[in-house]
Formats: structure tokens, sequence, C-alpha cells
């Protein structure tokens, strides 16, 4: 059995939980492909993801890079080829997709709480096993790693809705963090954010990316280099480059890729 | 332009509104608190005719409960399509899903009835019966109802879905903890639109479920049952009694009432959703 699968679920009712105990696990894509509507959305993306930081994925619309997100997570299901964790398919991850997303936390672009109060809202995932007590230090840690809880603490009981939409990510964030998730996806998180709600997010990802592996799909070149991390450049199904931000944005070696840096750079250059 | 299309639009509002003045003008006379409450067997006591007197209780409570029986049968099945509708079928699926139910509500009621008598109450044998009436009449209302509550899971964000699953969530635990709290008011308000058309139908029930008298409160399901519709409808072949017509169009006014009642209940329960 896998370490993931070995390690236990949250519990909130252990003593001073702590997100450092999550150990970093191999994450690799060998031949992922997907087909939707009879249109090829991957094409044999092979690639290894570290085990730490932020690897951000790029690309034009329509890349395929919010699919590969659905793909990691089982959203997506009918895809050829393996996606592993420690070694293991996930196709064949014990208890099936809904156990494996518990593993595997997913930031949408658009923050999406539930008709239920801030508090309920982190412990929203969390089966009723996973309930148990000590639940509210557990929610506090949750809500200071997404570092909402300064703002929220009076309030926890009011309904979620009535937070700003930056508060409403850092919700999800700490919502999916209640899991004490291996990876987290990130789908654009930032995209419908303004400048100071996104500063703060690029912050709670950086801080939380030393104990949880991120692969962040973004539009925002900017922030692909202030994030520091490893950079997936994508086009039209297909894996066209990577490295190391320093050295990808300074030193493209492919044609697609400066191509599509020079273009982003011309009708984007506030990004 | 705009005055013209107004003068075309008045009479939709005028007639409407002139037909409940009419009735409820005709009915005034008529309409008392004894009309609802006063027994059957007190009025036949005094040798009046059965029917053409006061004594509306227990035509209310046979609709009621054949509304609320059909409402029963029918809920669960509508929302068995709702959830196919939105969890399971293709996009193919979902448009045939749609055209059938279009279909269905365009049936005319009265072959509903005719189906009904022909396979519930003689086929089956069940008689005419409360039983009877409830399955056609939930028969009639399903496609109303499943059109409803299909809207009303369709008015749930896709964000708040994908992001249960991505939680892990099963798509049934998905239903009981986002869909339905999230749509329960467009659910609410189809049911109770389901059960005002349920309490407006009158032919179907007339062919396999009702009796004019002789009936005070059905013994089982499959006794026959009275319906305030169906008693309307015998009173006004009375042409030429005057007290019954008087009763007729007092058992209108009651009926529109209670109609009314669940419309405007959903009414509010929709502006109560579209403020959320």
């Amino acid at each position: 059995m896998s370490h993931i699968q070995s390690q236990a679920r949250p519990q909130p009712n252990q003593e001073s939980p702590s997100f450092e105990t999550i150990t970093q696990p191999s994450i690799e894509i060998h031949q992922l492909s997907l087909i939707l509507s009879d249109k090829t959305i991957l094409h044999d993306v092979s690639l290894q993801i570290a085990n730490t930081g932020i690897t951000t994925l790029i690309g034009p619309s329509g890349a395929g890079k919010s699919s590969l997100l659905r793909c990691f997570n089982m959203l997506y299901d009918h895809w050829s080829g393996d996606i592993k964790i420690n070694q293991q398919n996930i196709k064949q991850w014990q208890g099936g997709g809904d156990s494996l997303r518990q593993h595997i936390g997913l930031i949408a672009q658009k923050p999406s709480v539930f008709p239920a109060s801030i508090y309920e809202n982190v412990i929203f995932g969390l089966s009723r096993k996973q309930r148990k007590q000590n639940q509210d230090s557990w929610v506090e840690q949750c809500l200071i790693q997404a570092a909402l809880w300064d703002e929220v603490k009076d309030r926890l009981q009011s309904p979620a809705c009535t937070l700003s939409v930056g508060q409403q990510q850092r919700l999800c964030l700490a919502r999916a963090l209640a899991l004490r998730p291996s990876i987290l996806l990130l789908d654009e998180p930032t995209a419908s954010l303004d400048p100071r709600s996104k500063q703060l997010i690029e912050n709670v990802l950086q801080t939380l990316a030393k104990h949880i592996p991120m692969l962040c799909v973004t539009h925002d070149l900017e922030q692909a280099q202030r994030l520091q991390g490893e950079v997936i450049f994508m086009c039209d199904g297909k894996i066209i480059e990577t490295g190391h931000s320093s050295d990808f944005f300074q030193n493209p070696n492919k044609l697609e890729t400066r191509e599509f840096l020079q273009w982003a750079v011309c009708e984007c250059p506030s990004d | 332009m705009k005055i013209f299309l107004i003068c075309l639009a008045l009479p939709a509002f005028l007639l409407p509104a002139a037909c409940l003045l009419y009735i409820l003008w005709q009915a005034w006379p008529a309409l008392s608190l004894e009309l609802i409450t006063g027994t059957v067997d007190a009025i036949e006591g005094q040798g009046l005719s059965f029917g053409s007197q006061q004594a509306l209780w227990h035509q209310i409570s046979g609709s009621l409960l054949m509304m609320l029986l059909a409402c029963s049968l029918a809920t669960p099945i509508a929302l068995s399509i709702a959830l196919f509708h939105a969890l399971w079928a293709s996009k193919r699926q979902k448009k045939m899903v749609l055209s059938l139910l279009q279909v269905l509500q365009s049936i005319p009621p009265i072959v509903y009835g005719l189906c009904g008598l022909v396979l519930l109450v003689h086929l089956l044998q069940w008689g005419i019966s409360l039983a009877a009436g409830a399955v056609i009449l939930s028969v009639i209302i399903l496609p109303l109802l499943s059109s409803n509550i299909i809207h009303a899971l369709e008015r749930v964000p896709f964000e708040q879905s994908q992001a249960a699953l991505s939680l892990g969530l099963s798509h049934m635990e998905m239903i009981v903890r986002v869909w339905l709290p999230s749509a329960w008011s467009g659910i609410l308000t189809g049911i109770l639109l389901a059960m005002a058309r349920a309490l407006s139908e009158t032919a179907p029930i007339l062919f396999t479920a009702t009796v004019f008298s002789g009936i005070a409160w059905p013994e089982s399901l499959f006794s026959p049952v009275t319906s305030l519709q169906t008693h309307i409808f015998y009173l006004a072949q009375e042409g030429s009694n005057a007290q019954a017509t008087q009763t007729a169009w007092a058992s209108a006014a009651v009926l529109l009432s209670l109609v009314l009642c669940l419309s405007l209940t959903a009414w509010f329960l929709r502006r109560y959703e579209e403020s959320l």
C-alpha cells in the first residue's frame, strides 16, 4: 500500500494538528491522453512533478491545462495512460475516485462556497467519523493556514456567502486543507481576485508549498515567475517545454515557447 | 405601438379578473361557514335533495386527499427523473427527456381519464376508487413536476457541484448536502404548482375516482370518493334548480381559493428564491 493510502486521514481530534507532518509524494504522469467529444484534449503527456514547491502550468486557452488537473483528481476518468502517486496508478486507487479526491485538493478559478456557515464550510469535506472532538482547533488551524482566521474568528457562524470574493477563495483553500491533501491542484486561483487578495493568496500558497506539492494553472506569467517553481508550457494538448522559472522566462529553448511569451508580453503587458 | 400592445395584452389580465369577480359575486349569497362544516346527514334528514344543499367538507377533503396522494406518488418519480437528467443523461438523452415531458404535458387530461378507466378501473379491477384517481392525477402532474424540479436543480451553480465532488463527496452526498439545500425552495414551488394542477383537474377523476352522493369519507384506497371539482360539474347540470346552481358557484369559489392559496404560496417561494 502506498504511503499516501496508509497515512492517516484528517484527524481533527489530534493534539496540535499540523500540516508539516504531511510527507511529500512522488507524482508522475506517463503518456496521458484525453479525448472529449471526438476532440483530442491531451496527447501523450508525460512529466514528473516536483514534490515540493509550486509547479506552474502555462499556455494558451484550450491547451489542455485545466483538463490535465481534472484528470488528476478523476473528475475526468476516461483518459488513457498512467498517473502515479508514489508509484500507484490512481485508476486503481483504493476506494475509487471519491477517496482519491479527498487526497487531492482542487481550488477552482471562481470561489464556490456552500450555503452554510464559515465554520461548516471548513469542515464540509470531513465525514462524520472525521468530525470529532477538537474539531474547533482543527478549523482554526486550517483558517490560520489560509490566512483567514483573523478576519473571521469572531463570526464563524455567519453565512459564508457574506465574505468577499478574496475571502471566499481563502475559505475554499481552508476547506481543501481541512482534508490534509497530499497534493493541491490550483486552477487559476487568483484570476477573479483584486491585486491585494491575489498577493495574499500567493503568499499563502508559497508558505504551504513547503509542505504540499502544488500544480497551478495560470495565465498570469508574472505570477508564474513570482511563484518561483517549475514551469510547464503546454500547447494543443502537448507539453512543449519545461524548466525552472528563473531560466524558463529568460532563455526559452523552443520556438513555440518564445512565440507564446512574446505574444503574451505584447497582448497582456499588465499580466 | 406601446398602446397597441397594451390593448392586446389587457384582455389577458381583465378576463381572468372578471371571471374571478363574477364567481365571487354569484357565490357570495351561499358563502358561509355552514357551507363547509354542515353535515350531509343533517341535510338529508331535512328531506332536501342531496347535493344542492350545503356541506362541502367531504368534497374538500376528498379533493385534498386525492391531491396529496397524487403528489406523494409523483414527487419521488419526478425527483428521480430530474436527478437522472442532471447527473447521468447524455446531451441527447437530456433532449429526449425534455421532449417526452412536453409531449406528456400536451396530452388532454380526458385521455388520461379514459386510459385510467380502461386500465385501472376495469382491467386491474380497482373500480371507481381513490387509488385510481390518485394514480391518474399523479401521471398528469408528473411532467409539470419533473420540469419544475429539473429547472430547480439547474439553478444550483455548476461550481458548487464541482467543489463538492472535488472534496471527495459521492454523488449521493452531493445531492443531499449541496443540491437539495440549494434547490429546496424551487422544488417546493414545483410541488405546490403541481398540487394546484391536481386540484383543478376534473375530467380524469370523473371517470376513475368520484361519485356524486352516498360517500362521506372513503373507507379504503379502493373506495370511491367525492370531490369538489366533480361536485361542481354535477351541480351545474342541475340548471333548473336555483339552489343547486348557487351551491355550484359557492363550491367554485372554495375551489378557486384553494388553488389560489397554493399558487400564491408558490409565487412567494419563488420570490424568496430569487432574492437569495
